[in-house]
């Protein structure tokens, strides 16, 4: 009797017969149709569209049904046991255009908060405008990194004939590790520390990770909530006292507009195939307005800010009047990008489109 | 060094040229693929200047007669003379924006220079790659300039 498992013992039949001269070899032309393929760097490098051309540019409508991690375009044996695990076999799940563009775009503009942030240039500042700068720091440290859970959520029900959108989705996981690591660093380095968390955030987090399918977490997070960052990073780099924090602003703002690019072409992609899912889109765009609106609204969101924008606590009723007009353009962008991806959302916005500050005020 | 005038053809390929002798800092900063018009309000009416970006590089720099002209996917940033003239001798006073001349601190409220676009993500290429259009434009410190009248 052999101390050896079966299949160890067939292993090891494998290993005399190759021993003996005696290779299979059959693997060398188990894919004509896939040989000979070549391609071609454009002015950037070799990007994924580079190489994904002829035999290889097909991209099936319903993921294979083998259910493996086999590469899309090889030769797969019958015996290939499937995984089990994908849920989401329809490109029109999870695909956008723009996928591969993105992916390649990513990975060359990927930065590092250890050594591409000049944190040589921290200096002191005024008490007031440290604690805002940190209380911000707080809230983004908070709230970001849902974009890497969320996509994580998904990444292992995607099926593999995907691996566009799957690598697009494991480049975001990266932004937003480095997005949370680089807030916190900013919290903890100036001689401040974390401050308040936001209850109003975690009411939208959880929205975005309960989401009952891929596309309407996708519509609720790469949209509106990424959305609605991108202006807030924008607004950190036009509020930032020194230039460490405009350079990080800056940074994280491309990461962002990358992830809303996706987040639009995949909607469109979606809702050109399936129309009727128009109102579960808008369904979980209602959730997700209603907790916004609370969370702009919350002291640890909107104030630190406002001390910014008035050169500090002193003048943070001027500041609250300057920054009035964030909230417009943060609504104003998320319509026309859900315009772009065929949503007519105004009729139903849930949410005034200005805050009219001054108004309120008197 | 002679002075270029801004805005023209030859001050955009001035930028180009400084954007081809740093490419190692562009890699850096990542591949670029967008088309920005600059847009630059003078008395006579706008004065219209279309780069295009690809990979590291400035592929192109044209002078156009309308903004129809302009490649189908394009971004706008549109300012007056004298707010593009502060922008770029800031930047040559101090080799590169001070925290108040960044080009996302001129846009972000609108006013003084305003972005714009046939369509929202046209407006986002702008916010993809912003580091790179900062550097392109902080070329500047590096091309002696003079203003139209």
């Amino acid at each position: 009797m052999s101390k050896y498992t079966a299949s160890v013992e067939t292993g090891l039949d494998r290993m005399r017969e190759m021993a003996r001269g005696n290779y299979d070899l059959r693997w060398m032309n188990a894919n004509p149709e896939g040989w000979g393929h070549t391609a071609t760097p454009g002015p950037a490098g070799l990007r994924l569209r580079d190489v994904e051309t002829g035999y290889y540019a097909h991209v099936p409508e319903h993921g294979s049904p083998h259910g493996s991690m086999a590469p899309r375009g090889c030769q797969v044996p019958a015996d290939t046991p499937g995984l089990g695990m994908y849920t989401l076999n329809e490109m029109s799940e999870v695909w956008a255009e723009n996928a591969a563009l993105l992916y390649d775009e990513a990975v060359v503009r990927q930065w590092n908060s250890v050594t591409d942030v000049p944190w040589d240039k921290l200096r002191e500042l005024p008490d007031d405008i440290e604690r805002a700068v940190c209380q911000m720091c707080t809230g983004l440290t908070e709230v970001e990194f849902v974009a890497g859970d969320m996509p994580a959520k998904w990444l292992c029900r995607i099926n593999h004939d995907f691996h566009e959108v799957k690598l697009f989705l494991a480049s975001q996981i990266m932004d937003e590790a480095r997005h949370l690591d680089v807030f916190r660093k900013r919290a903890l380095a100036n001689g401040g520390g974390l401050l308040m968390a936001s209850p109003g955030q975690e009411r939208l987090l959880a929205a975005i990770l309960e989401a009952p399918d891929y596309t309407t977490a996708s519509a609720l997070m790469h949209i509106f909530g990424e959305g609605f960052v991108l202006t807030l990073f924008r607004q950190g780099e036009f509020l930032a006292p020194t230039e460490v924090e405009k350079e990080i602003f800056r940074l994280c703002m491309q990461d962002e507009a990358r992830h809303v690019a996706y987040g639009v072409k995949h909607l469109k992609y979606f809702l050109e195939r399936h129309p009727e899912r128009a109102e579960q889109v808008h369904a979980i765009l209602d959730l997700g307005e209603q907790a916004i609106f609370t969370l702009t609204l919350e002291p640890q969101t909107s104030e630190p800010r406002a001390i910014l924008a008035g050169g500090g606590l002193a003048n943070i009723e001027m500041g609250m009047a300057r920054m009035a007009f964030i909230y417009e353009k943060q609504v104003g962008e998320y319509l026309r990008r859900l315009q772009i991806a065929g949503l007519d959302r105004e009729p139903r916005l849930t949410i005034p489109k200005q805050i009219p500050f001054e108004e309120l005020a008197a | 060094m002679a002075e270029t005038i801004f805005p023209s053809t030859e001050w955009f390929e001035a930028l180009a040229r400084r954007m081809e002798d740093d490419e190692a800092a562009y890699r850096a900063l990542g591949s670029t693929d967008c088309t920005m018009v600059v847009r630059v309000d003078v008395p006579d009416g706008p004065d219209l200047y279309e780069v295009v970006f690809e990979g590291f590089r400035a592929r192109s720099v044209r002078r156009l007669a309308r903004i129809e002209d302009a490649a189908p996917e394009h971004f706008v940033l549109t300012a007056s003379l004298d707010t593009w003239r502060e922008m770029i001798d800031n930047i040559r006073a101090h080799a590169g924006p001070d925290l108040e001349h960044t080009l996302n601190y001129l846009t972000f409220p609108d006013y003084p220079m305003r972005v714009t676009g046939p369509d929202q993500l046209e407006v986002d290429a702008f916010y993809r790659y912003n580091q790179t259009l900062q550097r392109f434009f902080t070329g500047a410190a590096a091309v002696p300039t003079a203003f139209a009248a």
